[in-house]
């Protein structure tokens, strides 16, 4: 429950359709993408920055927790509001702002939807490269906050590779420009540093994105599998090859049946793994790599190497991949994304273990990943309803990840630490480390109100340090 | 003073904690090839080199990842890696001495970074000393993590003012089959930049884009205001280049070297000279190409400029920019960063926070921080 008087200044602040207050309605911002629950005392919709300095200096005038909000297609928790407080959604600021083609950039508010971007300068050549498999209803302000990849984002980099410079609200509502839109600004790179910070320092309001020229030519190939092991050679084979793909995305034979039954694009059922494979740039450049390819997954025991022949025929490959998580839905009521992260020649070992991980949770788990850069995604199938599966779920999750620590990976490449992995940032990081992203987070939030009880783990967030950092004693 | 070399990142770490301690203040370097580079250095208590951590502590060819410490030579690294046709293709100036962290504290980068971008975006990971005597890890070995904060992005370019770099991952780039250089003269500022575009909208994906003014020019034996392009690849996507480079001259490849190797040579024949970095829009080149008297060498697909002054510039013009390489001593009052942003304030309080009695580097970052 929101404060009368708290409720009262935001409906003065933003009107009476401007915030959402009623339990049903409260209901609809209780989750993301991933498992974990909690309302929101009030979500509010501000259009300006404006807006959002003034919520943003109510909150802390009545000490409210604040979590910021794009389409909530988040898969870590990331704005799970479990501390309740204001949910300040991004909705209605998702204006593009300007399209500058010639300096080859673009300025977005957060609501903006990712696809959206490249949509509106799709018809001049350009593009915005990272393209999560969200990216249909995700957002510019989320991709930020989680430092959000996808397929694509193999050779061009994930979205701090993308993000030049942010317009942000600060936790006392103070409004700052970083970086801009030029490169190599003088300074310490915050941009860096804020980009991926989940949403616990800084509230994201404008973004200066990098536009990219839409290559020449694509080719997709798909290479069809008898065993993950052949196509995770594969992986490695190309890899090591230094052969560098646009994208290189993988599917177990399980997941390539329920993309192929709800999409029907072109999978084959009777297969135990497949390649996507995506070419791009020169044509010369591109029809040369292709028989390379081709030879790698021959040689590495592929049954057969399609080549897409017509657009329509790469789209409905991509749509099965992007929309698969859509397909599994048809399949089991429930599931769980895991994001873990291994070199590139761990990824056949990594599969087999998972196998064995399956086995002994006994839940069934598919995989389907951009095996390109190692990430990892297997999708845990359980059913929330049955008593003790969801904790066979979660159990089955971390034995992954544990796994990917063990081989020299990471326990997420691109959908963020949030609350669910919290816990686990203390397998991969020591404390120093630790301590010091803590201390970053108090110099921004000091009162830990912005997003709290995400990214580090219980014991070090920040209100539970001693904050060492006292006023300096030096003046410039 | 005193110089002191430690041979494991923990020894660097404790003694910064020691210095920090006892209020000393310190200088650290790898090679200190680049004492021209950003604001007043000299005098300090101690002087810290990475010299020492100089081993590579982990590379997968077949992975293309490297973790190697702070005071590998760029130039031996880069030799390892070419054996495995691999690369790091950050094409910094001093690059024969240069060690890989004073490559990252500057953030140094070159023509190449049209295509292959900066440090930011080739490091997967790293770890550094903080002036507490900690290590802190930032990212890791595999190509795509987002695992906590990426702290480790503050300490690239920050001229070693927030801590010392003691390990850095890299990916690593394949180096390509082939590659071609073109050259074209223009009249104009106006008719070189307008090819700059022409190519820019084309299908075209140059590794490297770079315009120089006509004095930058002569220094090449061209002249007038000259684009220079390097593709790569198989033979056949060379040619397509050619071909859709009319006008262009095939020229030598060590024309790279040259480039790479300018501000060193300027620096070493103008004692009292300046290197001017201007951060630009694209559609800003026409009065950075024509502010200066000196060379301009500009990133002409990036905007990013570097002014080439004999004497320090009296007055810099109104354009984003920084005096990134100075006389040494600096001389007095020389205002290295006359327009900080408005993030300069959180940059500050960063810098208090990591270093709050202002030991590390002090004012090094462009006399400012």
């Amino acid at each position: 429950m929101i404060a009368a008087n708290v409720r009262q200044e935001i409906h003065n602040l933003l009107g009476p359709r401007g915030y959402l207050d009623q339990g049903p309605d409260l209901s609809l911002y209780e989750y993301d993408g991933s498992i974990d629950k909690a309302k929101p005392d009030i979500v509010v919709f501000p259009k300006s920055t404006e807006q959002v300095a003034a919520i943003v200096k109510l909150a802390a005038r009545n000490q409210l927790a604040i979590v910021g909000r794009g389409a909530g297609t988040g898969l870590s928790g990331g704005v799970i509001p479990r501390a309740g407080g204001i949910m300040i959604s991004f909705a209605r600021m998702n204006r593009i702002l300007e399209i500058d083609l010639p300096n080859e950039r673009m300025l977005v508010e957060p609501g903006v939807v990712n696809l959206d971007v490249t949509l509106a300068v799709q018809r001049d050549g350009y593009y915005f490269a990272p393209d999560p498999s969200s990216q249909r209803a995700c957002t510019i302000g989320g991709n930020v906050a989680e430092n959000a990849g996808g397929p694509h984002t193999l050779v061009y980099g994930v979205t701090t590779n993308h993000v030049l410079g942010l317009e942000v609200v600060l936790p006392d509502g103070t409004v700052i420009e970083i970086g801009g839109p030029e490169t190599d600004l003088p300074g310490y790179d915050l941009t860096g540093l804020l980009t991926g910070s989940e949403g616990t320092m800084v509230l994201v309001t404008k973004a200066w994105l990098r536009l990219m020229r839409t290559a020449e030519t694509v080719k997709t190939m798909l290479a069809i599998y008898e065993t993950t092991d052949a196509a995770a050679d594969t992986v490695a084979e190309i890899t090591a090859k230094q052969i560098t793909p646009a994208a290189l995305e993988m599917l177990d034979g399980p997941m390539l049946r329920m993309v192929e039954e709800a999409t029907h694009a072109g999978y084959p059922m009777d297969a135990q793994a497949v390649l996507l494979i995506e070419l791009e740039g020169l044509i010369e450049s591109v029809e040369s790599q292709l028989e390379p390819i081709r030879a790698t997954c021959l040689a590495c025991g592929a049954r057969e190497v399609r080549l897409a022949k017509s657009a329509e025929e790469r789209d409905l490959l991509w749509k099965g991949r992007k929309n698969a998580f859509g397909a599994i839905g048809r399949v089991s009521p429930f599931y769980y994304v895991q994001d873990g992260v291994v070199p590139r020649t761990q990824i056949a070992p990594t599969l087999r273990r998972i196998g064995e991980i399956s086995r002994e949770h006994g839940v069934q788990i598919s995989n389907i990943f951009h095996a390109g850069d190692g990430n990892m995604h297997p999708i845990i199938l359980f059913d929330a309803r049955k008593p003790g599966d969801v904790q066979k779920a979660v159990a089955a999750g971390e034995a992954i990840l544990d796994y990917c620590i063990q081989v020299g990976g990471s326990i997420t490449g691109e959908h963020g630490v949030g609350m669910e992995k919290m816990e686990l940032m203390t397998k991969l990081f020591s404390d120093d480390t630790l301590n010091m992203i803590a201390s970053f987070k108090s110099l921004f939030d000091p009162q830990c109100r912005l997003n709290p009880g995400k990214l580090l783990p219980t014991g070090k967030g920040c209100m539970e340090i001693h904050h060492a950092h006292a006023t300096p004693a030096a003046t410039y | 003073m005193s110089l002191f070399q430690p041979d494991s990142a923990e020894a660097l770490a404790a003694a910064l904690a020691q210095a920090a301690h006892d209020r000393q203040t310190i200088e650290t370097g790898g090679a200190f090839s680049k004492v021209r580079a950003g604001g007043p250095r000299g005098g300090a208590q101690l002087t810290l080199s990475t010299a020492k951590l100089n081993r590579v502590l982990n590379y997968e060819p077949r992975d293309l990842t490297l973790s190697v410490e702070a005071g590998m030579p760029f130039a031996e690294l880069s030799a390892l890696l070419a054996t495995n046709q691999q690369m790091i293709p950050l094409d910094p100036p001093y690059s024969a001495t240069a060690t890989i962290g004073g490559v990252v504290a500057a953030n140094s980068s070159g023509p190449r970074r049209r295509w292959f971008g900066t440090a930011r975006d080739l490091i997967i990971g790293m770890q550094y000393a903080t002036m507490e005597g900690k290590l802190v890890q930032s990212g890791g070995m595999v190509v795509k993590n987002v695992a906590g904060l990426d702290t480790g992005k503050l300490h690239i370019g920050a001229l070693g003012t927030l801590g010392v770099m003691t390990v850095l991952n890299f990916k690593l780039l394949p180096m390509p089959v082939d590659t071609r250089t073109f050259a074209k003269e223009f009249a104009t500022a106006a008719e070189a930049i307008a090819e700059r575009d022409r190519i820019l909208k084309s299908t075209l994906q140059p590794m490297a884009l770079d315009l120089l003014n006509p004095a930058a020019a002569r220094t090449l034996s061209l002249s007038g205001f000259v684009l220079l392009l390097e593709a790569g690849g198989q033979p056949n996507v060379l040619d397509r280049y050619a071909r859709e480079l009319p006008g262009f001259a095939v020229v030598d490849k060590t024309f790279w070297a040259r480039i790479n190797g300018f501000t060193e040579s300027f620096l070493a024949a103008h004692p009292a000279g300046c290197v001017v970095r201007i951060s630009s829009k694209l559609t800003e080149s026409a009065p950075v190409l024509t502010a200066f008297a000196g060379p301009v060498i500009m990133r002409a697909g990036n905007g990013v400029a570097y002014a080439y002054c004999e004497t320090p510039p009296a007055k810099l013009p109104p354009l984003k920019c920084v005096i990134e390489y100075a006389p040494e001593p600096r001389p007095a009052g020389m205002d290295l960063w006359p327009a900080p942003a408005a993030d300069f304030d959180l940059m500050r309080r960063v810098k208090d926070m990591m270093d709050p009695h202002h030991l590390l580097n002090p004012g090094r970052l462009y006399g400012k921080l």
